[in-house]
């Protein structure tokens, strides 16, 4: 193990650490921490993603959101293989914790119900993903996560354009499907803003940043999405409530709503008349979605099944 | 016309891979059959290909920008068979340099 000062030497040098033997027992705490949040987000897009797939309309359709699902699960997979390697158990980690202990966004706790809704899902949750992955891929000081992303990085470029695609030939069709589009727009976007987690002057201190185990904040983080995201969505006339402003220069990005605010997941509606605090915000994450349940037992439940059947055979 | 036409196509890329589809050897042929309309064979690495809807748009919308050229026609081939002979030394090398082994 490094002394601190050896430690904190690499970390200010810009080098890269490779094994254990290089970190610090809370370097290692944070690495596993940010590994298990980028695992679970992936894992669990696959269930949420699969529920909306099985009602694609062509057979071709089908095959493109079965074979994103194929993505996430391996870059799943490269999470919990380093984290494998740091000491920690797969097997347990993906099968045996409770749903509710599960670090992924709570936007995959509310269920995509229709194709329409799983490709704002690829426009707009893959664009947070690309974005969180990317500057990790860009900054991570752990090696071999930073190595891994490279293919993950480029997987993510295709889930987009099957979202942006989708979306652009939703809204040109007009009618029904164009308001099908903005419905699911309406839900998703702000869930999407929410992502990214507490705004800059709510948290005073992030052990990641330090650790260059990412290299942007919170805010910037979302600035970079909404800057993809608003643009895009002007583009194809699909309405969304935030504009482009131009300070001392340079665009920034500012929300049309009270954010956070008041979100019923139920009926999938935002109330953006009732502010609420960050605190009502992290207790809803904590107590978790409508579907966190149902959508971790669709694969933990099977592989406990097997396991029952085969020892009974064996 | 024809030769224009070739390298509109090296200009499409493949959606997944950083290769363009005449490196990648899934172009069989390119015509132009009456004034202005053309004519490719095309196949995919593989029939499950996820990509294809889009492989098949990036075609249309690059051959369209083409002058003269108003009307493009795919037709998806799967005989002969696609297999990683097809590419040419320039898609092994891209490939290669991105860490797959061809």
């Amino acid at each position: 193990m490094p002394t601190q000062a050896e430690f904190d030497q690499t970390i200010k040098s810009g080098e890269l650490i490779e094994s254990t033997n290089e970190m610090t027992p809370d370097y290692l705490r944070e690495l596993k921490h940010t590994l298990i949040v980028s695992g679970d987000t992936e894992l669990i897009s696959a269930p949420a993603y699969y529920l909306a797939a099985k009602r694609a309309p062509s057979i071709n359709a089908f095959m493109t959101g079965i074979a994103i699902i194929q993505d996430e699960l391996a870059h799943a997979h490269i999470a919990y293989h380093i984290l494998e390697e740091l000491g920690e158990d797969q097997e347990k980690l993906i099968f045996s914790r409770d749903p509710k202990s599960f670090r992924y966004p709570y936007a995959f706790d509310v269920p995509l119900d229709s194709w329409t809704e799983l490709v704002v899902a690829n426009g707009f949750y893959d664009q947070a993903g690309f974005c969180l992955l990317g500057d990790i891929h860009d900054k991570c000081s752990y090696g071999p996560w930073k190595r891994g992303l490279n293919k993950v990085m480029l997987e993510e470029n295709f889930h987009l354009r099957n979202g942006r695609t989708w979306m652009k030939r939703i809204s040109a069709a007009g009618g029904a499907a164009k308001d099908e589009l903005q419905r699911a727009v309406d839900w998703m976007f702000p869930l999407s803003v929410e992502w990214f987690g507490l705004p800059d002057d709510k948290k005073m201190h992030s052990t990641q940043l330090e650790y260059r185990l990412k290299g942007l904040t919170n805010d910037q983080l979302r600035q970079w999405w909404l800057s993809t995201v608003v643009p895009y969505c002007e583009q194809i006339n699909v309405s969304v409530p935030a504009h482009k402003e131009t300070r001392e220069g340079k665009d920034v990005w500012e929300l049309d709503y009270p954010f956070p605010c008041e979100f019923d997941a139920e009926a999938k509606r935002w109330d953006f008349k009732q502010p609420i605090t960050w605190d009502a915000v992290l207790e809803r994450w904590r107590e978790r979605g409508p579907r966190n349940a149902e959508m971790v037992a669709m694969f933990q439940q099977e592989f406990h099944n097997f396991r029952k059947t085969h020892h009974r055979e064996s | 016309m024809i030769n224009n036409l070739w390298a509109a196509l090296t200009e499409v890329q493949d959606p997944e891979m950083p290769i363009n589809l005449v490196d990648l050897g899934v172009i069989y042929g390119v015509a132009e059959r009456e004034a202005g309309v053309v004519e490719v064979d095309l196949t995919f690495t593989a029939m499950g290909c996820p990509a294809s809807d889009f492989i098949l748009e990036d075609v249309r919308d690059r051959l369209l920008q083409e002058p003269g050229v108003r009307e493009v026609r795919v037709n998806v081939v799967w005989d002969p068979p696609w297999t990683t002979a097809r590419m040419t030394e320039a898609g092994r090398d891209a490939l290669e340099a991105w860490g797959l082994a061809v």
